[in-house]
């Protein structure tokens, strides 16, 4: 019994229907909490005593990373969930993730490049934590590419899904690195064991930034995710319905 | 609010992060709302042929 919405989110149709719900609510949700704390984050939170209001791009790029990682375990999970367990439906949704994914590792090395100019005097530096975000570019990019290379989804599916399953080890590797290595960047104020080591100014409108992007995320992911099933899908009558709807 | 603008002596650096960041979230609904339309199309053209043969 305990099973059964297991099952169900196997389910393409039960899964097209429930994602269609759900997409207006992450939407709006996010939309609403990205605004505010947008507001917060540039006009409420002081300046920091030391980097003044050059800090103010911690509130996008911090949360950029977290989308790069956070979307690459998503996408590598549902990929061994559908590898595994053969489930479109997995597929499917780490077929959704990459776009997103690649988008916001692009913004992490971007922001965080006009963030390291006027901080350490260089946009890059062979840095352990650097280098591996632009691995994870790279992965993403290979993953797009080899998806793209196949004419046929179940095969693009299967092929894709290894690279995203060994990909993942770079997500640790990114995380620890400033732990492992010698790095100028700074370590973890917020993702770690123990009490943050920001104020609470600050860290409202941070928490408030991954919270909206997570919803961001949810949002988006359910839109591609109604297309990525539609591709799979060959039974008539259930998409006769929906796209009637 | 020029002094907002200004952004200390960052405004050179704050803003494009900012303008970069924002249409990365703009892109992805564009692409996404994409995606999914070509989807329905391709679905609708897909079950049109099957009616054309049964």
């Amino acid at each position: 019994m305990a099973w059964t919405w297991f099952h169900r989110l196997g389910s393409p149709p039960y899964v097209y229907r429930l994602a269609q719900r759900l997409t207006p609510w992450f939407a709006w949700s996010a939309g609403i909490i990205l605004i505010g704390a947008t507001f917060d984050a540039l006009v409420l939170a002081p300046p920091d005593y030391q980097q003044g209001e050059g800090y103010r791009m911690l509130f996008i790029h911090a949360p950029s990373a977290w989308m790069s990682t956070m979307v690459y375990t998503t996408m590598a999970i549902a990929a061994a969930v559908g590898l595994i367990w053969r489930i479109k439906v997995a597929h499917a949704v780490a077929a959704s993730c990459a776009t997103l994914g690649a988008t916001f590792t692009a913004a992490t090395l971007a922001t965080g490049m006009l963030w390291g100019k006027p901080m350490w005097g260089a946009y890059w530096v062979w840095d352990p934590r650097l280098t591996f975000e632009l691995v994870l570019l790279f992965l993403y990019l290979g993953y797009i590419g080899l998806r793209a290379s196949f004419d046929d989804v179940q095969r693009a599916d299967r092929a894709s899904a290894v690279l995203a399953i060994v990909g993942v080890i770079d997500v640790p590797l990114i995380h620890y690195s400033v732990v492992w290595w010698n790095s100028l960047h700074q370590p973890a104020s917020v993702m770690k064991l123990g009490t943050p080591s920001i104020a609470p100014v600050m860290l409202i409108p941070l928490l408030a930034m991954f919270l909206g992007c997570t919803l961001y995320f949810a949002a988006l992911l359910l839109t591609r995710l109604r297309g990525e099933i539609l591709r799979r899908e060959r039974a008539a009558t259930w998409i006769r319905e929906v796209l009637a709807s | 609010m020029s002094e907002f603008l200004h952004m200390g002596k960052y405004a050179q650096y704050v803003w494009p992060a900012y303008g970069i960041v924002l249409v990365c979230f703009l892109l992805n609904i564009y692409w996404a709302r994409r995606a999914l339309a070509q989807a329905r199309a391709e679905a609708r053209r897909r079950l049109a042929i099957q009616k054309e043969n049964e």
